[in-house]
């Protein structure tokens, strides 16, 4: 784990989530802009899980492995998977789909910050 | 009362609420998961709550998602056991600590997840009423 890079996790799901409740406020399916940030914020976070399973791999032992790495696994699945639930039906709806899954993110990322101390 | 919203409960708001229950299960299935095979024996009661939540999230996930008239059936009951569970464990957690030593998905009424677990059963069974596809009889 890079901090720099989990605090900019934080802020681009931010970023996302904020955006997903505005257009589902003004009753608006998400846009082409808001679909392709959506799956940039998913490479930052495939890239933070790599970088924290080449850190375990490469001997860091945290206070809580197992959970740790559920949420190195948990992270990478929610996007994409709010991804395709949201473009099955556009409505102002999927963009309350990708917000869940920008702050469920969020809050895991800020959760593995906290997780990531040595035993 | 007789007309229909024909709204399924996987349509329109249906599909946030999907998401959200799809975020519980992963959360309390992966905890669960880690805690019964990690350390089971700390706290054998909470532990197997955690796992019983997070099966009640999964299959209200996917019943609701899937909206045929036997899965709203399903949904109704895997909510209602939810709704059940976080106001027994949310309770019995506050009066009585010992009983959990280690938090589940649903001690102090969910307090560790913002109270989500207290609102989403209340929102899915009023969903289920509101997204009934065959109109009221009276």
């Amino acid at each position: 784990m890079i901090p720099t890079l989990a605090y900019s996790v934080v802020g681009l799901t931010g970023v996302a989530a904020l955006w997903g409740l505005l257009t589902a406020a003004v009753n608006r399916a998400p846009g082409r802009a808001q679909l392709l940030f959506a799956a940039g914020v998913e490479l930052v976070v495939v890239v933070q899980s790599v970088i924290g399973f080449v850190g375990l791999a490469g001997g860091f032992s945290p206070a809580e492995p197992a959970t740790t790495v559920g949420y190195l696994i948990g992270i990478l699945v929610l996007i994409p998977a709010a991804w395709l639930w949201a473009n099955v039906e556009r409505t102002r709806f999927s963009g309350l789909v990708l917000a869940v899954a920008a702050f469920g993110v969020l809050a895991m990322t800020l959760r593995l910050l906290v997780l990531w101390v040595p035993a | 009362m007789s007309t229909s919203s024909g709204v399924g409960t996987s349509s329109g708001a249906g599909r946030a609420l999907v998401a959200v229950y799809g975020l519980f299960a992963l959360a309390a299935t992966a905890r669960a998961v880690v805690q019964l095979s990690t350390k089971f024996s700390e706290a054998p009661l909470a532990y197997l709550l955690s796992a019983l939540a997070g099966v009640v999230y999964l299959v209200a996930t996917f019943t609701l998602a899937r909206d045929t008239p036997p899965a709203r059936r399903v949904a109704a009951a895997a909510i209602t056991a939810e709704l059940v569970g976080v106001l027994t464990v949310g309770t019995v957690s506050i009066i009585d600590p010992q009983t959990f030593p280690r938090a589940t998905v649903w001690s102090a009424y969910g307090i560790g997840y913002g109270f989500v677990p207290l609102v989403l059963p209340v929102l899915g069974l009023l969903w289920l009423r509101r997204s009934r596809q065959t109109p009221d009889a009276g």
